[in-house]
């Protein structure tokens, strides 16, 4: 209950220091991403078009400006898929709190709502594959294998945080993503990066930072839409913080970052499709 | 993960005698190797330990639970043909089944206290993060679910999913000794039919309130089983075997070195390119794919009975004696050895990276493993 109020309050004052949660992604968007957008010649004003108003409005508890929590890249087999389909789906696997929530559902199930709120009239269908502290190299295996058979427009992958945790090495770590995504990818799958987890002490030593930067560096040069979990989180917190809602200890930050991780992922892949759309049309399949 | 007496008869006669024959002290090939497949499972289940690299997962297909299941079936032939059990009719059948609900009981123990040590160590250190290994967040997120979860085996933590595959084992080892009584080539058939069948059809057990599937797929692994239980005395199974030992050994060289240089060269099947039913050519561990099967027959065909030479060596029975210590116990020792490697993971998080703390976790984890094997049979053969 409690959390329920201070998530109320303090998206209250998020969106009163934020304005509307839209036309705010706009602006920091520009800012923050100039040097990304110029590697990808995309037009700066079309970076982040407005959201339809049904996804801001879903999303304004968990409102972070878009420029804090992905780095933009184009999803165009899942642009593709939904334009000749009508029909999507979607594999989650990976690391961490992929298993989220109880009474609201777990995060595929919600994100499968809120895109199929967005995206009327497209069927889609987001099928978890997801085991909590996995390591990326365990994660790998039967993420290739799974979307063999599943053949996802999209995938989405949530990991680091473990392999940080187990301080598996940089070069294995890196070696197993980028031949990962390179093969999903080269079978016309698009993938999403999702993060890292944010923790403000403890696990964030050298090695945490290190892999962080890996995931960075993956996905500006493989071009991939990367959700950068650990900042939203962080920009969480601190609005909270600041806004004396108290995250004061690492499990209530926990219980403040889960619940948003649905909302993060479909507000980056709604945003990214209307990349494609918008402006560059370099990226769009063949046809 | 046949502990106690499963494991049956002694090579040395002269034990057989003693308390409940549990004492069967001698050395012998099966509890060797699955002292080395308990030990190599603790190092594997500590993700991003050094020593990781040194197990044989890292030079070949297979990795040791495919050697652990096929030893798990090869006891329960001795079991089965034991003349001294004299098991057969309802006293076999209640014999399994009471065994199949001892692995259960242990796994619901050992999922208990694995859940209780990731608590613990959370609040301990004030990181909720050690709440989400190996697939556990589920249990603290929505704890009405998942508890049934776990009573009903439908929800499996990493690491600890290797159990409920024994269970169903020992569900249907009734069926499987029964089977092998009339013709062992019928048990084969019908195993690998099944097998077959669960490849082409992907069918696996679902896992619950977490979608997915179980992690060893019990439809397919029960060949693994059936093969060890086949193979388990080729003398009398077939002459062949026993007639055909250096072609067998060559053969084993042969599949062993292929799947090394596999290994070294990184190779593994682009799932994408493969034609249906894809599981055949992948390398699958959930389904027990041909090749993870070639893989293990062939290690099983280039060392198997290598024991009975080098124990006539002093030396090599010193360094065998700790290994039968531990496979003769494998029920005890897997399940401590799975809380240890927990327990690895948590200690290897909260200390400083390097060479010297995974030593140490192995070492004691090791040791503990030792310790729990040796009170076990103190226990079971002091004298009364």
């Amino acid at each position: 209950m409690a959390h329920h109020l201070a998530a109320l309050i303090s998206s209250l004052i998020l969106l009163a220091l934020a304005g509307a949660p839209a036309t705010s992604q706009d602006g920091a968007a520009q800012k923050d991403d100039s040097a990304h957008a110029s590697e990808q010649v995309i037009e700066p004003q079309n970076l982040y078009p407005p959201l339809p108003p049904q996804a801001a409005a879903l999303m304004m508890q968990c409102s972070v400006p878009q420029s804090e929590v992905a780095k933009p890249a184009p999803l165009v087999n899942t642009a593709a898929r939904i334009e000749t389909n009508k029909k999507m789906r979607v594999l989650a696997i990976g690391s961490s709190a992929t298993w989220t929530g109880n009474r609201a559902g777990n995060y595929p199930s919600r994100l499968e709502k809120l895109l199929e709120n967005v995206w009327k009239g497209i069927d889609v269908e987001v099928v978890n594959r997801g085991v909590s502290g996995e390591i990326a190299s365990v994660s790998a295996r039967r993420l290739i294998n799974e979307a063999a058979i599943l053949k996802p427009a999209l995938v989405l992958w949530q990991l680091g945080t473990n392999d940080a945790v187990a301080r598996v090495p940089l070069v294995e770590f890196e070696t197993t993503v980028r031949a990962t995504v390179r093969m999903l990818t080269k079978n016309k799958i698009d993938v999403v990066l999702v993060g890292l987890q944010y923790t403000p002490k403890f696990v964030r030593d050298d090695h945490w930072f290190a892999v962080r930067a890996a995931l960075d560096r993956i996905a500006a040069e493989e071009n991939l839409l990367y959700v950068r979990r650990d900042k939203a989180m962080e920009f969480l917190a601190q609005t909270r913080v600041a806004a004396d809602v108290a995250a004061d200890d690492e499990f209530s930050l926990t219980d403040l970052g889960f619940p948003c991780m649905a909302e993060h992922i479909a507000q980056a892949m709604v945003a990214n499709i209307f990349l494609r759309r918008s402006g560059d049309r370099r990226g769009a399949p063949v046809r | 993960m046949e502990a106690d007496s499963k494991m049956g008869e002694s090579l040395d006669p002269k034990h057989q005698a003693q308390p409940r024959r549990l004492a069967a002290r001698a050395l012998n090939e099966v509890d060797f190797w699955r002292g080395y497949a308990l030990i190599a499972i603790f190092i594997n289940h500590i993700p991003g330990i050094y020593f990781e690299q040194f197990t044989h997962r890292a030079f070949g297909l297979s990795d040791s639970a495919e050697l652990f299941v096929f030893l798990a079936g090869f006891s329960l032939r001795y079991l089965a043909e034991s003349r001294t059990e004299n098991l057969a009719g309802m006293r076999l059948f209640m014999r399994l089944e009471g065994r199949a609900f001892t692995i259960y009981a242990a796994q619901i123990l050992i999922v208990s206290l694995a859940l209780a040590l990731m608590a613990g160590a959370a609040l301990l250190l004030d990181t909720p993060l050690i709440l989400q290994w190996n697939n556990a967040s589920a249990f603290f997120e929505s704890p009405i679910q998942t508890q049934v979860g776990i009573i009903l085996l439908a929800h499996q933590m990493g690491y600890f999913d290797v159990l409920p595959l024994y269970i169903v084992m020992m569900i249907f080892a009734p069926l499987v000794v029964v089977l092998g009584r009339i013709s062992l080539r019928i048990l084969l058939f019908y195993s690998v039919t099944v097998w077959a069948l669960t490849l082409i059809s992907e069918l696996n057990l679902p896992t619950w309130p977490v979608e997915g599937v179980w992690f060893f797929n019990p439809f397919a692994w029960q060949l693994q089983f059936v093969l060890g239980y086949v193979l388990a005395r080729p003398k009398q199974a077939t002459d062949f075997i026993a007639s055909k030992r250096t072609e067998l050994r060559v053969l084993g060289l042969v599949i062993t070195g292929i799947g090394l240089w596999l290994a070294i060269i990184q190779w593994s099947p682009n799932p994408f390119e493969l034609p249906e039913p894809r599981l055949f050519f992948m390398n699958d561990k959930t389904s027990l794919s041909p090749m993870r099967i070639l893989h293990v027959m062939g290690l099983v065909m280039l060392i198997g009975g290598l024991f009975d030479f080098a124990v006539r060596w002093k030396g090599f029975r010193f360094l065998a004696k700790p290994f039968c210590l531990l496979g003769r116990n494998s029920l005890h020792v897997f399940c401590a050895g799975s809380l240890l490697s927990l327990a690895g993971q948590i200690v290897r998080f909260t200390t400083p990276a390097g060479l010297v703390m995974d030593t140490l976790v192995l070492l004691i984890g090791v040791a503990a493993m030792l310790a729990i094997a040796w009170g076990n049979e103190w226990r079971i053969t002091w004298p009364r």
